[in-house]
């Protein structure tokens, strides 16, 4: 009996052609579709989204949350350079790196496998760009996130006020609290192993990083997201990133499983041809 | 004069019963209100599984009865009579399998460790439990599972590590049907194996506001004579501020 498999090859080609396709509409598409009525570069709807969102009431949930249940897209990429870049502040888009850590940045594409390759889990913002989907459920005192690419990193996000984990325990994704202003939540992330990436271009961060996470509701469909990083053994000043998620409006959309970790057969690969494994930040003495 | 008054008593007695009970039924009624069983629940009266969980016990070692080794607990089984209906030519495989167990068993190479298996390994899950989905949260490689309370199974055959959860309420029993499983996972270190034929039901049951009564019903044509069932408590996890860490077992060189 043969039977289908969303692992191995088959998932490799379907990715292959979602990455031509993407690109190819991406190319194609030479005028930047709208988000919410907004520009889909990420400072200008960032700029359009702060406005557009005090006009906003969304609805609650049953205990008086603002409610931003739902399955989410990232519709405008995550470049972390160039004109298109999520860096929102410092304006212009450049990472604020300590002359060091410039270096390091550079050292990591040419030498280090990111570790995203075999599927270390990521932590904010990478994950809430990575490709396809992400579920927030809320409950009370408490919501998660599940992501669908990745291996499913998922977060669960403390709304009771309990305090941080010990900096003794350190986390891949992090140790997440929440709170609420006004319509916004606001995620604040800390306790990080500091041994991944932001995105495959080598950008990294330490183990005292703190991230700031805001989502705000636009409109019914959209948030307005931005993390704010505050790495002092990194970067000279805390730096921004915004973009948008954008909710997927399939009906009944369920993400199916994806066996990144066992369907991994780059690593092998690119250890042969010379790449190592990251080891994390060489800190200057 | 002592006629009135023992019947005022038993008037009042009938009064705070009366109200008493209807206390209890408001509870119920309300949000994650324990009924007099203690268990919680759901605004529609369903049990609130919402918590953090664990098993207790050696099965992810043996899910027979078995004695102590190096680093593996004695323990009783989970295998309701502890008797497991291999065809004979799979016992043959599972006998071998237990001979290789050291390198053979997949979860030696941190890949996901299947259902039920998952439900018993050392480690605690998260139970995030809405209407619609029921998502169990592992802190072992950070799985997920996701339980579908509406919709079908797909169609055809589709392998995956963890399967397809599509759950139901049977009363106050949440009952979760999965197929779709790849033949790469194993049911214990000790070589007990299924092939990608597995189709298993769980069977959730309230037994007390901390414990659930967790059983699993195996088929597998391919591999066993006739259906065969897993029992075991789940314990909720009560210390303060109890909460996930990470587990990322193919994160260690």
């Amino acid at each position: 009996m043969k039977h289908r498999t969303i692992d191995g090859a088959v998932r490799a080609a379907i990715t292959l052609a979602a990455v031509v396709c993407v690109s190819s509409s991406m190319l194609a598409q030479r005028k930047p579709r709208v988000v919410a009525g907004c520009p889909s570069t990420p400072a200008a709807f960032h700029a359009c989204a702060v406005e557009k969102a005090k006009a906003f009431t969304p609805a609650r949930t049953p205990d008086g949350q603002p409610n931003l249940q739902g399955i989410y897209e990232t519709p405008m990429g995550g470049a972390l350079q160039g004109p298109n870049s999520i860096v929102v502040d410092p304006p212009g888009g450049v990472i604020p790196y300590q002359p060091w850590a410039k270096a390091q940045k550079a050292e990591n594409v040419e030498h280090y496998i990111d570790p995203y390759t075999h599927c270390l889990p990521i932590t904010a913002p990478r994950i809430m760009l990575s490709p396809r989907t992400r579920q927030i459920q809320q409950y009370a005192g408490y919501l998660t996130i599940i992501n669908e690419s990745g291996g499913h990193p998922f977060r669960v996000v403390y709304l009771d006020g309990r305090p941080h984990l010990s900096p003794d325990i350190k986390l891949w994704r992090g140790d997440s609290r929440g709170r609420w202003e006004g319509n916004t939540l606001v995620i604040e992330t800390t306790n990080l192993s500091g041994l991944h990436w932001f995105g495959a271009g080598g950008d990294f961060f330490s183990d005292a990083m703190k991230i700031t996470e805001r989502l705000t509701p636009v409109d019914a469909d959209t948030l307005d997201y931005t993390a704010t990083i505050d790495d002092p053994k990194v970067s000279t000043r805390p730096w921004t990133v915004a973009f948008a998620l954008e909710r997927n409006m399939e009906k009944g959309y369920e993400w199916m499983e994806e066996g990144c970790f066992e369907s991994d057969r780059d690593t092998a690969d690119l250890l042969l041809t010379g790449f190592l494994m990251y080891p994390g930040p060489r800190f200057p003495k | 004069m002592r006629g009135s008054a023992r019947h005022r008593i038993v008037g009042l007695s009938v009064a705070v019963f009366c109200l008493g009970s209807l206390a209890l039924l408001q509870a119920g009624g309300q949000t994650n209100a324990a009924r007099a069983d203690g268990v919680r629940r759901t605004p529609d009266g369903k049990p609130d599984f919402t918590g953090i969980w664990q098993a207790m016990n050696s099965a992810a070692w043996n899910i027979q009865d078995h004695v102590a080794e190096k680093g593996v607990p004695a323990g009783r089984g989970i295998v309701e009579g502890n008797e497991i209906p291999y065809r004979p030519e799979a016992l043959i495989k599972k006998q071998d399998n237990y001979k290789n167990r050291a390198t053979a068993d997949p979860e030696t190479k941190c890949f996901m460790p299947g259902v039920p298996r998952i439900m018993y390994m050392p480690y605690p899950f998260q139970i995030a439990q809405g209407p619609k989905q029921i998502s169990i949260l592992f802190e072992y490689i950070h799985t997920v599972r996701n339980i579908f309370m509406e919709g079908e199974h797909y169609p055809g055959h589709i392998d995956m590590w963890m399967g397809d959860s599509r759950g139901r309420w049977d009363g106050d029993t949440l009952v979760v049907d999965i197929s779709h499983f790849n033949d790469q996972t194993w049911f214990d270190r000790a070589g007990n194996f299924h092939s990608d034929a597995l189709h298993v039901v769980e069977r959730y049951t309230p037994a007390g506001p901390d414990h659930i009564r967790y059983e699993a019903t195996i088929e597998d044509p391919q591999v066993f004579t006739r259906p065969w069932k897993m029992s075991m408590l789940l314990y909720r996890h009560k210390e303060e501020n109890a909460q996930l860490l990470e587990y990322e077992c193919f994160a260690f060189p």
